[in-house]
């Protein structure tokens, strides 16, 4: 969030009602989920970190409000992100030694576990795609919809190996 | 949509063997089911598990050995085929995954089919189907043969041939197996829509993203039901939230 | 080149244990084809052994000499005279070991049952003759005392033998023995009748009114294969004036055992003919299976491609596994005509004994073989190259046409208030024009066979009725053997064509309807009944009956104009046979389709479906 908030700044400075439209604009429906709080603390911690700075801009008949701009740090960050090309949460490691530890401790049988999980992936892809739906054909937040969805699909089509694969275990 | 009370599919202990060694296959054994009007369903399970057969039968494209079946009320499994054929008309309408146009017939053509066959004035079954290319957006397509048509375009006309007699369900099979991604967002669309409009649906897919689309979602494994799941159980915002990843950081 | 032939036999074996019973009814009518054939060349030439035998008993001729004038004008005696010296003289010739005659020919009339026979007395000297001593089969030779020698075919076609009397010009003359010889073919194929009588009895004959017509002279060479040599060395032997009636001629033995016997020729010609028909039949019938082949195997084909097999070694594999059901029935035909051609041979009215099956010579066989081999190649090289050429299945099969004016001509229909089902029948055909010619022109040929086979009956009646020329009285012991094997060999064959043409429908039928078997069960499941369906298909066929019949009959008239060959008189097949066969082919055909396209419209849609 706070490498996105940078990157908005780079075109121009902002302040923090702008700067919560504009996210809101590029998540999309996803956009109504985020906390409105949360911009404003992003903000104070990149200042604090030296990345951005804050002014205060009167107005003439509106309470004043503080506008924010990059630093030269900031700056240099921004660039660093947008060439960076780590990718996060490749491997589902957590779940996969979840079932391992079931099957070894007895403590759970390891193709219920999957199948709970994918039916819980398979509500969770019914949500999204149920938001979708409004969505015009082609916008962009409806672009990162798209992106969750497939990212569960593929979950999804790895849980079902998994079960194939501990069905054939067999218990124990 | 038929406006009938009690439920679109009834279901009761459906069989169907193949023969096979040592002992004949049981590519559905012993399934019971039961949709509603307006509900989207949607089948999943390994290939092989029957439930492709599950479908054919309950659409009387095939023969159960045992059990029985209900459409709209009315007890269909022993049916002839020039009965099922009449059925079919107002009742059921078929999505393939091979798609299964008519080749020597038109977009258009296709479409009448169900209407004309239905007793439907030839005018009025070529305005209906020419009304539902346009809104399924391939009206443009109308006058060509199916093999001048992509896959998306060519389901999306199986779909109109589908609905055009507004029957009492939609049997869909891999309807998105042929497809690809984008003509599959395509597809998932046009079933959403029709779910919302109010159409009863059964869809058996391998695909997540398909299934995903309906309301309740049945598991299948080795020809029986084994999981019956509700998917629109309604999740709350931030759970949404997580879900994206959008916090914190 | 071995990689790829054995690849191709691989591919052929493969495909011949998957679909056997294609390679069965490939099989079935190939072999129609050659064992017609192998009758055909059994019975061609089935009498030559029995011929030589008598040949050689009798001291039979190896060149004849013969002159003829007409009896009603012997004003050419000094013309006459002179090819008797001409004779007389090739007799002195080096090669010459034997001399038989020059034996005075004398023309007269013979009563029989129903009339009178032309006949030719020989007048021979008694005693041995060095050429042509005809073998006696009942009583004895000429000798001291009167009496006729009958020939061995006149004997047999009046029921007579030694010690009957026979009437000449109104005088009876007692039968002194029945004799055989090779000069002549057997009365009554061979005319006119024949008996040799001494010159004493000759005066009696002289007598009663019978006129001398003509003489013959036989001899025999050192080596008799050179008769032919001998005969073009002295051409002037026979050269007569152009404007004089007496004519003049010469024989080898050859050419006599040749013309021996007409009957068994015919009968080894009609089944000739018959089997490039039946072959051309068979043609059909590769190709019809070749093209279905490559629209199931199109998978097999494209993966084939995809590997990199040739085109070239794909159509290999099909034609090595169809020459190899060929070579099956090359054999089985061959095998056919040795076991029944003697049979079928020893009803012949001309036989001088027993038949003997002619030896398997290279010909034979390979007319035998070429009847197959070339059925095979015809239908199988062209369809599977242009299925070849084409890579999906829509296009091996022709895909549909899209139609240029959508669908104002089924609008046009429906209007016209025709059902659904014949409408989409109807578009069917009109929108896969290279479906409704191929399988018209299949059906063609089985139209054009009908055709034929209804003109064989008639003309044979024709022929028996054919009025009788003077001096040829039906006899009824010697005609109708002839009549009734040649009636029987016409019929079989007929009714061959009709079964041949009736398979060739059914094959053409079963494959319209597994064409359509996928389209007809998408129709099913969205509500078209099983009765629906079959009309459609019904419909669809009716454009291919059409042309079979447009072109069919004029097909077969034209056939049957060949075959003909000017012996038999104008094709006695009436215009109305004509106009029933054109309105029944399509009825009958309609019929055809029906039966498997019902059977499938019975049965449950989604295995159909699923071979997609």
């Amino acid at each position: 969030m706070k490498d996105a908030i940078l990157a908005l700044l780079a075109k121009e400075p902002a302040h923090g009602y702008e700067l919560r439209a504009r996210l809101a604009a590029a998540l999309g429906p996803a956009g109504g989920a985020l906390n409105p709080g949360q911009v404003y603390v992003t903000l104070s911690r990149l200042e604090r970190s030296g990345l951005v700075r804050s002014e205060t801009v009167g107005q003439a008949s509106q309470p004043d409000k503080k506008v924010y701009e990059l630093t030269p740090d900031g700056r240099d960050q921004v660039e660093t992100w947008l060439s960076d090309v780590s990718w996060s949460k490749v491997a589902p490691v957590e779940f996969h030694l979840k079932l391992v530890a079931a099957a070894l401790t007895r403590l759970a049988d390891p193709v219920a576990l999957v199948d709970g999980q994918r039916l819980e992936l398979l509500r969770q892809l019914h949500e999204l795609q149920e938001l979708a739906q409004d969505e015009p054909a082609g916008s962009e937040g409806g672009l990162l919809i798209e992106g969750a969805a497939l990212r569960l699909q593929a979950d999804i089509r790895w849980l079902e190996a998994c079960e194939q694969l501990w069905l054939e275990k067999g218990p124990g | 949509m038929n406006g009938i009370s009690g439920p679109v599919i009834e279901a009761r202990g459906l069989v169907r063997r193949y023969p096979g060694e040592p002992a004949p296959v049981r590519a559905v054994d012993g399934v019971d089911l039961v949709v509603e009007p307006g509900e989207a369903v949607s089948v999943m399970g390994p290939s092989g598990c029957g439930k492709s057969t599950l479908l054919h039968l309950l659409g009387g494209l095939d023969r159960p050995d045992e059990g029985e079946i209900f459409l709209g009320g009315q007890q269909v499994d022993g049916l002839s085929e020039t009965e099922w054929a009449v059925l079919r008309r107002r009742m059921v309408g078929f999505v393939f995954q091979a798609f299964h146009l008519v080749d020597e017939l038109t977009a258009l053509e296709n479409v009448e089919l169900p209407a004309l066959l239905a007793g439907t004035g030839r005018r009025t079954a070529r305005r209906q189907a020419m009304e539902l290319l346009d809104r399924l957006g391939v009206g443009a397509r109308a006058g060509h043969l199916p093999d001048r048509l992509s896959g998306g375009e060519r389901q999306r006309v199986a779909v109109a041939r589908a609905v055009i007699n507004e029957p009492l369900v939609v049997l869909a099979d891999e309807p998105t197996g042929n497809l690809d991604s984008h003509a599959t967002g395509e597809i998932l669309g046009l079933f959403s829509d029709l779910g919302s409009a109010g159409q009863t649906l059964l869809i058996v897919t391998h695909d997540a993203r398909v299934a995903a689309t309906a309301d309740r979602l049945l598991t299948m494994r080795d020809g029986a039901i084994v999981a019956q799941t509700r998917l629109g159980a309604g999740v709350p915002a931030n759970a949404l939230a997580d879900l994206l990843d959008l916090g914190g950081a | 080149m071995i990689r790829s032939a054995s690849l191709a036999l691989r591919l052929a074996q493969r495909n011949l244990r998957r679909r056997p019973w294609q390679a069965l009814l490939l099989l079935v009518t190939l072999t129609i084809a050659t064992g017609t054939m192998g009758l055909a060349m059994s019975v061609y030439g089935s009498a030559d052994g029995a011929w030589n035998r008598v040949w050689r008993a009798t001291d039979g001729f190896h060149v004849s000499f013969g002159a003829y004038h007409s009896p009603d004008d012997p004003g050419d005696a000094t013309l006459v005279a002179d090819l008797r010296q001409r004779a007389v003289a090739l007799a002195s010739s080096p090669e010459v070991v034997a001399v038989g005659g020059p034996w005075t020919h004398l023309y007269g009339q013979l009563a029989v049952p129903g009339g009178s026979e032309d006949l030719t007395a020989e007048v021979r000297e008694p005693g041995r003759s060095p050429v042509d001593q005809p073998r006696v089969t009942d009583g004895q030779w000429l000798g001291n005392g009167d009496g006729v020698v009958l020939e061995a075919g006149l004997a047999d076609t009046l029921d007579l033998g030694a010690g009957d009397t026979v009437t000449i010009n109104g005088r009876p003359f007692p039968v002194r023995g029945v004799a055989m010889t090779v000069s002549r073919g057997l009365f009554p194929l061979s005319r006119p009748a024949q008996v040799w009588v001494t010159p004493d009895t000759a005066a009696e004959l002289r007598d009663v009114g019978l006129t001398e017509e003509g003489f013959e002279l036989q001899l025999r060479l050192d080596d008799p294969d050179d008769a032919a040599a001998f005969l073009s060395a002295h051409p002037e032997v026979t050269e007569v004036p152009a404007d004089t009636s007496v004519v003049a001629f010469t024989e080898t033995w050859q050419g006599r055992r040749a013309a021996s016997h007409s009957d068994l020729d015919i009968v080894a010609g009609t089944l000739g003919a018959a089997a490039i028909l039946l072959a051309l039949l068979a043609t059909t019938t590769a190709a019809v299976l070749v093209v279905d082949r490559m629209a199931a195997q199109t998978r097999q084909v494209g993966t084939l491609k995809a590997v990199g097999v040739t085109p070239r070694q794909v159509v290999a594999a099909l034609l090595s596994e169809h020459l190899a059901v060929a070579a099956v029935a090359v054999a089985l035909g061959l095998a056919i005509g040795r076991l029944f051609g003697p049979r079928l041979a020893a009803s012949s009215v001309t036989l001088l004994g027993d038949t003997e099956t002619p030896p398997l010579t290279l010909g034979r066989v390979g007319l035998v073989a070429a009847v197959a081999v070339v059925a095979v190649v015809l239908g199988t090289v062209r369809p599977a190259v242009r299925g070849i050429r084409h890579s999906t299945v829509r296009a091996l099969s022709s895909g549909p046409r899209p139609p240029r004016h959508p669908g104002r001509l089924a609008r046009l229909l429906q209007a016209a208030g025709l059902p659904l089902p014949a409408v989409l029948g109807l578009r069917s055909a009109w929108r896969r024009p290279s479906r409704l010619l191929t399988n018209g022109i299949s059906l063609t040929l089985g139209v054009a066979m009908v055709v034929v086979a209804m003109g064989l009956k008639p003309s044979l009646g024709l022929l028996h009725s054919a009025p009788a020329e003077p001096g040829e009285a039906a006899s009824a012991g010697g005609i109708d053997p002839l009549y009734a094997q040649v009636r029987t060999i016409v019929l079989v064959t007929a009714g061959l064509l009709l079964v041949l043409a009736t398979i060739n429908a059914l094959i053409v039928a079963a494959f319209a309807a597994r064409d359509s078997a996928r389209n007809h069960a998408v129709l099913r499941s969205v509500g078209a009944t099983p009765r629906q369906t079959t009309t459609a298909l019904i419909v669809s066929q009716l454009g291919a009956s059409a042309l079979a019949v447009a072109l069919g009959i004029p097909l077969g008239l034209g056939l049957w104009e060949l075959m003909d060959g000017g012996d038999l008189p104008e094709v006695p097949v009436p215009a109305a046979n004509l106009i029933l066969l054109a309105l029944a082919v399509p009825v009958v055909f309609a019929g055809i389709v029906a039966v498997p396209a019902w059977r499938q419209a019975r049965r449950p849609v989604a295995p159909v479906l699923a071979q997609d």
